[in-house]
């Protein structure tokens, strides 16, 4: 048979066609940070070990993890993990239980023992001089080490952790895994000297000679006075005191019924140990309101809503915008307290201020009244740095002002208070401390984050959130750790259900949807690298793929 | 293999996968067609032999001298692509070749102008999948209304005016028609659900005698939508009962797409310009959306479409992605 000129045409041979040439727009690959990167104080980027920890590779999650944090054992028992109110996910169904699976990484490392992603400091490296071994401390030195420099942290006391180890509960924090992690890190070739106190044994001008640069964490360590209209009890002691010797001797002396007066983590926590030392009556006094979704956030009691839950459970009764008004005493004897409900009201300048509704008046009849109002920073020795203020004043690097080369962060500086915070600024400051060492300005982070809406999500399926196992209350006595851990299996599955906000899920979708097609997948998964590309030579900038991409990894630009 | 190791000409040449329909096509951007016709011949595979009826995806595939297809491929006539296909199956039967013979048509060379030919395929019992890529108009000639346009939908023929609101009658019951001829299987998919479309495809090739796959792929060009809403259009269509996803053998119905949550017809028809006319503030707008919410709820209770419980296979599990791959 004689086919004629017209009659057919060779298959594929469209290919001549360049379609390409039609469009107005073309889509990119863009990443864009997922909102429990950007939430996070320490600088995690969650989406990232998910996205490692979902690829099979929890040793791959736990680098990429501690590239960031190198704490996560730690962090994923205490941290107040805003990563997970901001993560996309609690828009669909339940936030990813974030701190579960950091905290099964940080454990997995300890089990296996898995090399910290770093090589040991040269010896000719610049040493730089760390103040205080608590989290930002540590932070700080363990990410000079990643950036090439030397460190050497001193410390009042004798061993490393800083509040972590003095006063957090180990039924929060059990002594082995902070034991294990720290003790980890520090073997990394940090230089630790214990004992030496700034102010006593060293000074900062000593320090400032004899160091490139010296980054100060003292934390905040001594707690805020407490009177009521300028009356004290006799014997009163102090939360965080309280605390630290339960810590270190795991007895206090009881009484039958107490009152702890604040809203901090250390109120919680001092209450919650009234109750395991077997006091029947505790109850917690704050001038704000429970965590509640809703609540206004700025009304919420500071302390970590998990543990005022827990708390509850234990059976702590909280008096919720409530303020004590007067003690109840005869003679030097404590018969109770006055307790009035209050609230914060917006005034006609438009500030806040808390106002007492009289009328609400009630005494609590109770033994023993123990303040927890907050920590501010011990001023000894640090006279001249602090001046009048409270907390140190420093820019977003760590920077203090007015002295080249010293840099602070953690507790110690205004408006930290929270362990990751204090991770976060020791990485910063590392980072700060690296440029000033060049003779560089640090650069800024980009923080441009994907929202919600530029997901989309018809593409997942609702899943439950795994949730750790807790203690029955029955059983929550002494330093036994109350949450559980997650299993692989449940980590994994987690890992799962992270929606990648912002990075590429190897999904198909784009190749699966370019009507052309225009969209082409590499034959090798290399960890890492996006797998699929836009043939520009046929792609005719309809913007499917870009709407159709879960994860909101693409994204159409005008041509020029 | 990075893209720096590889030109993308050979990419294109080691895809993983089969690709029927080449690139360099002149569909419009985000062509609902040009997707769906992907996707049957990825799930048909190589070893078919296509008749394509006038229409969009002929003319957009089959500039002279050149051609977008992989598969042999024969074009026929507007009405006549059902004989053409028969007549294919014979050829093939008499040369001893395993190869599928596949009829591809619009709903305007289905529902109206190709009917008598497809009935007689069916009616004849021939070992053809017939595949209508229904984009509900004659959209290669300019958008013209066809037995496909839904009710109230503006078409060039169907404007909607002072007089009517779109078309006046409505989208013609193919499904009902096709099951009437008794056949072994015959079923609606959408560009939105490319698993289960592709499902259906293999199952009907398992058959030998006529199979029927009725496609749902969105035009942007004739319904008025940005080329990037093809999909989310596809996907509204069966996710408010509009176009519901079934399979039906002998007749019978024996599995649907269960609706998991079903969205207010509304939220499909506001995506397009064809419906615009219906968001206009006259009571007679009211009473025509009213009228269409009652077609996707007469389609929900008729073809059972609520869901009783979440399942992966329903309207919002059945496109579920993980890592790494789709979920299915
Ligand atoms: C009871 C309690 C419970 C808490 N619970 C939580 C929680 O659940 N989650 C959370 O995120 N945060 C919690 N916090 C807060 C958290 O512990 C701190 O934010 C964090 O430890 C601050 O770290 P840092 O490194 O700045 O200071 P710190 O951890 O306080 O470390 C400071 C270090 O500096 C040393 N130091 C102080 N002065 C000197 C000096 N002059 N010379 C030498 N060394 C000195 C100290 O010995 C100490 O080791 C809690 C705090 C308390 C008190
Ligand atoms: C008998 C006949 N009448 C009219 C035409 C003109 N014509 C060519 S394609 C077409 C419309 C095709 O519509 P449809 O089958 O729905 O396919 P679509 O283009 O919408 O994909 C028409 C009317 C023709 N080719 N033959
Ligand atoms: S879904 Fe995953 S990537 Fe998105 S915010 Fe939550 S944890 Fe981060
Ligand atoms: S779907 Fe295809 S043609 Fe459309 S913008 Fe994406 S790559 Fe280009
Ligand atoms: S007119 Fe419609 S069916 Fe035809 S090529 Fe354009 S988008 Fe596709």
């Amino acid at each position: 048979m004689i086919l004629t000129r017209g009659a057919y045409a060779l298959p594929g041979t469209s290919l001549a066609y360049k379609t390409g040439t039609w469009r107005l727009q073309r889509p990119v690959h863009r990443h864009r940070a997922a909102p429990c990167h950007a939430a996070c104080p320490a600088g995690e980027d969650a989406q990232a070990w998910l996205a490692r920890l979902d690829e099979g590779d929890s040793q791959g999650a736990w680098e990429s993890l501690v590239s960031a944090n190198p704490l996560p054992a730690i962090t994923g028992r205490v941290c107040h993990h805003p990563c997970e109110r901001a993560c996309n996910r609690g828009q669909f169904d339940q936030p990813i239980a974030i701190h579960a699976v950091e905290r099964f990484l940080g454990d997995q490392a300890l089990a296996n023992d898995w090399p910290y992603p770093v090589s040991p400091p040269s010896p000719a490296a610049p040493e730089v001089a760390v103040v205080g071994a608590g989290p930002a401390g540590l932070s700080c030195a363990y990410h000079l080490l990643r950036l090439g420099y030397k460190a050497r942290v001193f410390d009042a006391l004798p061993e490393a952790g800083g509040t972590l180890r003095t006063a957090l509960p180990p039924y929060r924090l059990p002594r082995g895994v902070l034991e294990a992690e720290i003790g980890r890190l520090l073997n990394l070739g940090i230089g630790f000297e214990p004992g030496v106190r700034l102010g006593r044994d060293v000074y900062l001008d000593d320090l400032r000679r004899q160091y490139p640069a010296v980054f100060l964490a003292l934390g905040a360590t001594r707690p805020r006075p407490w009177d009521v209209a300028g009356v004290v009890p006799a014997e009163l002691h102090q939360g965080l005191e309280l605390l630290k010797e339960w810590v270190s001797v795991g007895e206090l002396p009881k009484a039958d019924s107490v009152a702890v007066v604040g809203g901090g983590n250390t109120s919680v926590d001092i209450a919650r140990v009234m109750r395991r030392i077997g006091v029947p009556e505790v109850h917690l006094i704050t001038h704000r309101a429970l965590p509640h979704p809703e609540v206004p956030e700025d009304d919420w009691m500071p302390a970590i809503p998990r543990e005022v839950e827990q708390a509850q459970e234990e059976g702590v009764v909280f008096h919720p915008h409530t303020g004590v008004r007067r003690l109840v005493l005869r003679g030097q004897q404590l018969l109770g307290i006055e307790l009035v409900k209050m609230k914060k009201l917006v005034q006609p300048d438009g500030s806040l201020k808390r106002v007492p509704f009289e009328g609400t008046e009630k005494v609590l009849r109770i033994e023993q009244v123990i303040p927890a109002i907050g920590e501010m920073v011990d001023p000894s020795g640090l006279e001249s740095l602090l001046g009048c203020q409270e907390f140190l004043l420093v820019d977003a690097w760590g920077r203090v002002a007015g002295i080249s080369g010293v840099f602070a962060g953690g507790d110690m500086r205004f408006g930290a208070g929270m362990v990751s915070i204090a991770i976060g600024d020791g990485r910063r400051a590392a980072l700060a401390i690296a440029a000033y060492l060049q003779g560089k300005e640090p650069e800024a982070e980009p923080v441009k984050t994907i929202a919600y809406e530029q997901l989309n999500v018809n593409y997942y399926d609702h899943a439950p959130r795994a949730e750790p196992t807790l203690l029955p209350v029955a059983q929550r006595v002494g330093f036994a750790e109350v949450e559980g851990g997650l299993d692989t299996a449940q980590a994994a599955a987690e890992a799962a259900r992270c929606f990648s906000c912002g990075s590429c899920l190897s999904c198909d979708n784009c190749w699966n949807l370019c009507p052309e097609p225009a969209v082409l997948k590499l034959p090798d998964e290399i960890p890492g690298q996006v797998r699929y590309v836009f043939d520009y030579d046929y792609c005719k900038g309809c913007g499917l793929c870009a709407r159709e991409c879960p994860c909101g990894f693409i994204v159409m630009e005008d041509e020029a | 293999m990075s893209t720096q190791e590889i030109s993308l000409e050979e990419l294109r040449q080691r895809q993983s996968r089969f690709r029927g329909l080449e690139a360099g096509h002149r569909a419009c951007l985000g062509c609902g067609q040009a997707l769906a016709a992907r996707w049957v011949l990825e799930a048909a595979g190589p070893d078919v032999v296509v008749a394509n009826a006038t229409g969009c995806l002929e003319v957009f595939t089959t500039p002279w001298p050149e051609s977008a297809w992989r598969v042999p491929w024969l074009h026929s006539l507007f009405e006549n692509t059902g004989a053409v296909a028969a007549g294919l199956e014979a050829a093939l039967k008499v040369q001893g070749k395993t190869a599928k013979a596949l009829a591809f048509a619009g709903d305007g060379g289905t529902f109206d102008i190709g009917f008598q030919a497809l009935s007689g395929l069916l009616e004849r019992e021939h070992d053809v999948l017939y595949v209508c890529y229904d984009n509900e108009g004659y959209m290669n000639t300019g958008v013209q209304r066809s037995g496909s346009t839904p009710h109230a939908a503006a078409t060039t023929t169907s404007p909607a005016g002072r007089a009517r609101l779109g078309k006046r009658h409505l989208k013609k019951d193919i499904l009902a028609i096709i099951a009437s001829h008794h056949i072994a299987y015959a079923a609606t998919a959408s560009i939105a659900y490319p698993e289960d479309l592709k499902r259906k495809v293999r199952q009907a090739l398992l058959i030998t005698g006529p199979t029927f796959l009725h496609l749902h792929a969105p035009c942007p060009l004739g319904w008025g939508h940005d080329g990037s809403l093809s999909v989310e259009v596809a996907r509204l269509a069966v996710q408010t009962g509009l176009f519901p996803l079934i399979e039906m053998e002998r007749g019978q119905v024996i599995g649907v797409m269960p609706l998991r949550t079903i969205r207010p017809v509304a939220d499909y028809l506001k995506l397009q310009g064809r419906f615009g006319h219906l968001f206009r503030d006259d009571p007679r707008a009211r009473e025509e959306l009213e009228h269409l919410q009652a077609l996707a709820d007469h389609n929900i209770e008729v073809f059972n479409l609520r869901a009783d419980r979440p399942d992966p296979a329903d309207s919002e599990g059945a496109d579920t992605v993980r890592r790494g791959r789709r979920r299915f």
